[in-house]
């Protein structure tokens, strides 16, 4: 019936054939007929039906046969179960063969097998061979745990292979240990909280040796191993620095990255003034050199990685600008990365080289390397002052060859730098207007309209060149067309009066023959504005613009920081984190520093978006976050806030500043439900120390709602905008809920009250004090850092109260040596009105006692975590001193416990 | 961690599948080839598959990848490795393939199938990279290579070393050195060579007064290892190489290079003080040597050129304008060095439409490539101390001022075969006195143009 059927689907006749091939005597003949097989197998053709022919084959004493059969079962057993088990007797007996390529092959082959069934009969064998006298089967066993972990991973527990795996790593045998460690690795990875890979100094060691006398490859899974370890102090870490750095000489660029790596991040425990932090700056600039002069792909990754460490440490690659010069026969892809870090580069010493070198990139045959390099001109005038000059004469000089996407890119770049030199260069506005009608590209019309609407007072057909965009406007793009109306606006509010018409025209434009809602509501805005208010009008549209920051595609910090920990990896050539393409990936330990310095967290959902290079009107995009409310409400309320300067955000922002914003206070916590005391606020951030920026605030639990309430606090000559915060990870996982809502820019002077909900679900590291928690706040000037302690009673849950056999139990389950005492002193409450007091900061009383004149009180609290804390407090009549017992599993938090009781009793 | 290798033809065939962790489908292949091929032009060897290819199916999968000689080398994988070390490796399963198959390409892969799934085999293991000596492996490959063309005596002809012709007598013919390196005993081809190769690349970069701006060398000493057992070899180099930047300038004799970095089994304890490497070479090939020199070039720069380039109008009312680009090139290499396969490309205006040459000698070529926006002048000999010169009449319809600016910078690429940039030389290659049989030493040195650009 077989034969029949093969015959179905088999009209060669193939199947057939090697069928009878692969049951032939001699021993060649078979081996020709695996070989076939697999050929077939490769090019995908189905050739299962043979698996029972194939797996006779099997046991033979030539082992390039076997090797042959293996390779086959590897990629049929998963769709043949029931026919793999067959072949496991012959697997066992080859775990036990004399030859220990036999033994390696048959535990190698077993792990790769994926069949659930086959794995038990695994367990003997691969335990044998995990403790083989030959270094080559132990190597090869200790990969096939992971391979078994992979596929039933409590067997691997329950069998105790891990803890053979973790011996392993003290194996004589450098390969044997590496491949411990890429074991043990990544069966960390799927156990977060697990001690797996316990690095402590003696492992440190033990893998430092083997790294002199493994394999380059084995070299490289005990770097990166290594790079996850956190040093006790800046000692060990330069010892360990000492013994890497050899390897930055290695032949193989894989393993001098893997060393950057551990060398970046370990450079950061060391102090900067020790000697040796300068001497290991100067090492790590020769090898990322010389990794430029490998393979084009290579060079590729070797630049992404080199991106971020120009940017993280500038000094070390600063005096080699020149390797970073494109050759005419690098890739593009090689050739646009080495552009952005030359720019990342560039400085006073080194612009005049940067810009000859661009300025024949400019006429390169590659349209986008071409356009890179145009826009990197406008960059430096941007970076470097002093060289701003010398780059518009540059960009001059290029829109002459009368290049299309050359003279577009240059526009672009022309309109940046009149935004950082503003009053400087506005001579060359006759040339660019020369180019108008050349102008194809959204993005280049949108910058010509702007400048020619931010200057109209300065070109004298400066109506006629917008009236000419507007013949066309409703086949724009909406940039354009956003940009159209603005500039018209600006032109008309300049010169009112020959623009009359044209304003009409293009707000009935935008109003009533357009369906896109952003540029509908900007024309009513405008409509509105002009109409109620032409003084305000002006206020709002020719508003002073603040300046552009110097370099606009940062990373940052926190991701940056993030990316450093993975130099080499995949996330380093994406610049994403790990956890933003691979499922279930573990967060990794962050890179130590020498100061405890308040760094906000990678994963907080702030995102440090730097002014985008299109945002051209930036009091108009304020003004349009607004829509809604405005055109509600009508323009009485519109001229108010306008006038006040300082808007209200009624779109429902939780508290807001000033005299509108009382009437919304809503954060005060007059009608919350419990009356948990919040501390006032103090000053976390001085005004001297953030150029201008001073920020004081307290934390609050409303209702089971966790907020931290800030006043931030303009003193500083020029008004604040683009606010956002995030914290570092922290013991309990704080972390923003949303977005701080700073909706308004801060004016000069001016206060703001904001309430941020927080949300528990931020990452946890533990943190020293406990409560402590590293705060970092943007704006459009810079970013701030500091640290502020929160109360514990912030954590303490509504459901509080445990039941009273519970408490009982508990109290007598948790050991003594957990309990803690303290004293409160200077209390005058009796022990009832002292309980209300704590239930109102969800510290609940369970059970009263009193005994002897002495009022005994159980208390309970519970932690948004979990944790249970039981306490015990005991109330002497006449006596103001309280004695509080505290018990809980984790100890740590008991002293913060009672700093809370002692804040709650006493206020 | 590599989840999957593959090795693809130009045109998609697939040559070998393997698969180390049972993630992905063999689907992902095609998806891969999708990826490589939608595009036009070099693509990132790293790429992420995004949704809108074969969906979510596979998302969260990355193909890293290397091409050699036209085959694409791939791996894959669903975590956050190194993808450097997969670069590397790639590169080196390249190199291995060639050192077990002779040569490499679709035709070699497609019959040595058996080997390259063995070697994988041994080389990976659930995606960890094991190993990619020949030392270690040869204790292990059981199957033999199939030569895609049987190694013979008659190979051994007249062919010069990198197309050179030989007026010295004792040069290695090219092609010797490509054949597989565990060919069984008894056939012809298992004899004992050795060849230790110095080869320099140069990028150099000349500014528009003839002034260099830029210049590095980057070279590696490489071995290609046919002895099956070979104990120590020493190879000695010049006596008064010096290394660092730190060294004082000046010296006119000595030989120097910024940094080196050397292979891993290499012996370094008579370098110091005699120059002398120590190495026991496994079988295939080794770069035992890498070096490089920045900002600096020992010898004058092998080319000089002075070019001139002005606007003639053919006739001026109806503005049919064209471009008069006049070169003269000087080869700068000691009289008996010849320099071989030399191509200039110039860029030309954008709107170019035909170009008219006058050229010294027929063996010359020169044509306007259009799409490339430039013009390509070959000379297949220039010996040193020549100069040749040659004049482009390039017609542009409608030509600016501006439009000059868009000529150049002149890019060349070339070998000089038996030179060294750096002076660096092989004193000597003794192999240690136990070992029996005979053995051939061959010695050989190339500098290959990497870029070398001449601004106008």
């Amino acid at each position: 019936l077989k034969v029949i059927n093969c015959c179905v689907w088999d009209p060669s006749g193939e199947i057939f054939e090697l069928k009878a091939e692969l049951n032939s005597d001699k021993k060649e003949k078979k081996k020709e007929a695996v070989k076939k097989v697999i050929a077939s197998m490769t090019v995908g053709k189905d050739v299962s039906a043979l698996f029972p022919d194939v797996v006779n084959c099997m046991q033979t004493d030539n082992l390039e046969l076997k090797k042959l059969v293996y390779l086959y079962l590897m990629n049929y057993a998963k769709s043949q179960p029931d026919m793999a088990i067959m072949a496991v007797n012959t697997f066992v007996k080859d775990c036990e063969d004399p030859n220990p390529l036999i033994r390696a092959l048959a535990v190698r082959t077993m792990g790769c097998i994926r069949v659930d069934k086959i794995t038990e009969y695994l367990c003997e064998p691969l335990r044998k061979c995990l403790k083989d006298e030959d270094p080559y089967v132990r190597k090869t066993a200790a990969v096939c745990v992971a391979k078994l972990h992979d596929i039933n991973a409590q067997l691997v527990e329950d069998q105790g292979f891990l803890d053979t795996l973790k011996d392993l790593i003290s194996d004589s045998n450098p390969m044997v240990v590496a491949n411990a460690v890429a074991a043990l690795s990544e069966i960390a990875e799927s156990h977060p909280n697990s001690n797996l890979l316990d690095l402590n100094p003696q492992t440190i060691n033990k893998l430092l040796t083997a790294l002199n006398e493994c394999t380059e490859w084995g070299q490289i899974f005990i770097l990166d191993c290594l790079a996850n370890y956190m040093p006790r102090d800046d000692r060990e870490s330069q010892s360990i620095c000492e013994r890497v750095t050899p390897r930055l000489s290695h032949a193989n660029s894989a393993v001098v990255l893997s060393a950057v790596k551990v060398l970046m991040k370990f450079m950061e425990m060391l102090p900067k003034d020790l000697d040796y932090y300068g001497t290991l700056l100067k090492k790590l600039a020769p090898p990322l050199v010389t990794l430029l002069s490998a393979e084009p792909e290579l060079q590729y990754v070797a630049l992404r990685n080199i991106n971020l460490i120009v940017q993280k440490r500038p000094e070390i690659l600063k005096h080699e600008m020149k390797v970073f010069f494109v050759k005419y026969n690098d890739p593009i892809y090689v050739k646009l990365e080495k552009l952005d870090i030359m720019i990342r580069l560039a400085s006073q010493a080194n612009i005049a080289q940067v810009l000859a070198e661009l300025k024949e990139y400019a006429t390169e045959v590659d349209v986008d390397f071409v356009r890179k390099a145009v826009r990197a001109i406008g960059r430096c005038a941007i970076k470097v002052e002093q060289s701003a000059e010398r780059c518009v004469s540059t960009l001059l000089d290029l829109i002459q060859t009368k290049v299309n996407y050359v003279v577009q890119e240059a526009i672009v770049v022309i309109k940046d730098i009149f935004r950082k030199y503003p009053n400087k260069y506005e001579s060359v506005i006759a040339t660019l207007c020369e180019n108008l009608d050349s102008l194809d590209e959204p993005e280049a019309r949108a910058a010509m309209i702007w400048i020619v609407g931010e200057y109209a007072e300065r070109i004298d057909n400066a109506d006629e060149l917008l009236e000419s965009f507007l013949e066309g406007f409703h086949d724009e793009s909406t940039q354009v067309q956003l940009q159209l109306l603005t500039a018209i606006v600006k032109l008309f509010l300049k010169k009112p009066t020959e623009t009359q018409e044209l304003v009409q025209q293009v707000l009935s434009l935008a109003t009533q023959d357009s369906d896109n809602p952003d540029l509908r509501d900007r024309g009513y805005i405008y409509w509105r504005l002009l109409s109620t208010d032409p003084v305000a009008a002006k206020e709002v549209v020719l508003a002073e613009k603040p300046l552009i920051s110097e370099e606009t595609d940062l990373i940052e910090p926190t991701l940056l920081e993030e990316l450093i920990c993975h130099i080499g990896t995949l996330a380093s050539v994406y610049h994403k984190p790990p956890s933003a393409f691979v499922e279930g990936s573990r967060v990794h330990l962050r890179i130590p520093h020498t100061r405890v310095s308040t760094r906000p967290h990678p994963h907080s959902p702030l995102k440090c978006c730097p002014a985008p290079h299109s945002a051209l009107g930036p009091a108009i995009v304020q003004v349009s976050t607004r829509k809604v409310p405005v055109i509600l409400l009508g323009s009485r309320l519109w001229t108010l806030s306008i006038t006040s300067a300082m808007p209200a955000s009624l779109g429902g922002a939780p508290a807001v500043g000033g005299g509108l914003g009382d009437l919304f206070d809503l954060g005060g916590g007059v009608g919350m439900p419990t009356g948990s005391y919040v501390a006032p606020k103090t000053a976390w951030l001085l005004a001297m120390k953030a150029k201008g920026l001073e920020i004081s605030g307290t934390f609050a639990r409303r209702g089971g709602i966790i907020q931290m309430d800030l006043s931030l606090t303009n003193k500083a000559m020029s008004v604040m905008t683009d606010f956002a915060i995030q914290f570092n990870r922290n013991s309990f996982g704080l972390a923003p809920a949303g977005p701080m809502q700073v909706l308004t820019p801060l004016s000069p002077n001016q206060t703001i009250d904001v309430s941020l909900p927080l949300s528990m679900s931020g990452p946890v590291m533990k943190m020293e004090p406990l409560n402590n928690l590293q705060v970092a706040v943007k704006n459009n000037i810079d970013v701030f850092y500091f640290s502020c302690q929160y109360p514990l009673s912030l954590l303490f849950v509504e459901d509080g109260k445990m039941d009273r056999q519970v408490f009982l139990a508990t109290w007598k389950d948790i050991p003594n040596d957990n309990e803690a005492q303290f004293q409160i002193k200077d209390i005058h409450l009796n022990s009832d009105v002292a309980s209300n007091k704590l239930q109102g900061s969800n510290i609940f009383t369970i059970a009263k006692r009193t005994v002897e004149g002495q009022d005994m009180l159980y208390q309970s609290v519970k932690l948004t975590n979990g944790i249970w804390v039981l306490a015990e407090m005991r109330i002497q009549t006449g006596n103001p001193n309280y004695t509080l017992s505290i018990k809980c599993r984790a100890p740590e938090v008991c002293q913060f416990v009672y700093q809370c009781y002692e804040l709650v009793l006493k206020n | 961690m590599i989840s999957q290798i593959f090795i693809l033809s130009s045109k998609g065939d697939h040559l070998i599948y393997k698969d180390f962790r049972g993630e992905e489908s063999k689907d992902s292949i095609n998806v891969f080839y999708e990826m490589v091929t939608a595009l036009s032009g070099d693509q990132p060897p790293i790429v992420m598959v995004n949704s809108g290819f074969l969906g979510d199916l596979m998302s969260g999968l990355h193909f890293i990848h290397a091409r050699q000689d036209g085959l694409y080398w791939v791996a894959s994988t669903k975590t956050n490795p190194s993808p450097f070390t997969i670069i590397e490796f790639l590169n080196r399963l390249a190199a291995l393939t060639k050192d077990y198959c002779g040569s490499l390409s679709e035709k070699s892969v497609r019959m040595n199938f058996a080997l390259i799934y063995e070697l994988l085999d041994e080389m990976v293991d659930f995606g960890y990279i094991q190993t990619t000596s020949t030392d270690i492996l040869k204790n292990f490959i059981q199957t033999e290579a199939v030569s895609s063309k049987p190694f013979s005596l008659f190979d051994l002809s007249n062919v010069g070393l990198f197309g050179a012709e030989t007026q010295q007598s004792k040069v290695a013919p090219s092609v010797a050195a490509s054949r597989p390196i565990m060919s069984s005993r008894g056939e012809q081809g298992g004899k004992n060579e050795i060849f230790v190769d110095v080869i320099a690349r140069l990028s150099v970069v000349i500014g528009s007064k003839g002034v260099l701006m830029k210049a590095d060398i980057q070279g590696e000493i490489r071995i290609k290892c046919f002895l099956p057992t070979c104990s120590e070899m020493r190879i000695g180099l010049n006596e008064e190489l010096s290394i660092g930047k730190s060294q004082l300038k000046g010296y006119s004799s000595a030989v120097r290079v910024d940094e080196c970095r050397f292979h891993q089994a290499v012996k370094l304890d008579e370098f110091d003080t005699f120059r002398i490497l120590k190495v026991c070479p496994s079988q295939g090939e080794q770069t035992v040597m890498q070096y490089q020199l920045c900002d600096e070039l020992p010898c004058a720069p092998p080319f000089q050129l002075f070019p001139s380039v002005e606007k003639d109008y053919v006739n001026r009312s109806v503005n049919l304008s064209m471009v008069l680009i006049f070169l003269k090139l000087r080869c700068d290499l000691p009289p008996k060095s010849t320099a071989l396969n030399v191509s200039i490309t110039v860029p030309v205006p954008k709107g170019s439409t035909s170009m008219s040459q006058e050229l010294s000698s027929p063996d010359q070529t020169a044509e306007l490539q259009p799409k490339n926006k430039a013009l390509l002048w070959e000379i297949p000999r220039f010996p040193g101390g020549a100069q040749l010169s040659a004049l482009f009449k390039v017609d542009v319809p409608g030509l600016s001022s501006a439009s000059l600016l868009e000529v150049g910078p002149v890019s060349m690429s070339f070998e000089l075969p038996k030179q060294t940039c750096t002076g660096l030389q092989i004193r000597f290659l003794r192999l240690s006195p136990t070992q029996t049989g005979l053995s051939q030493r061959w010695v050989r040195y190339v500098t290959h143009s990497d870029s070398y650009t001449i601004r106008i």
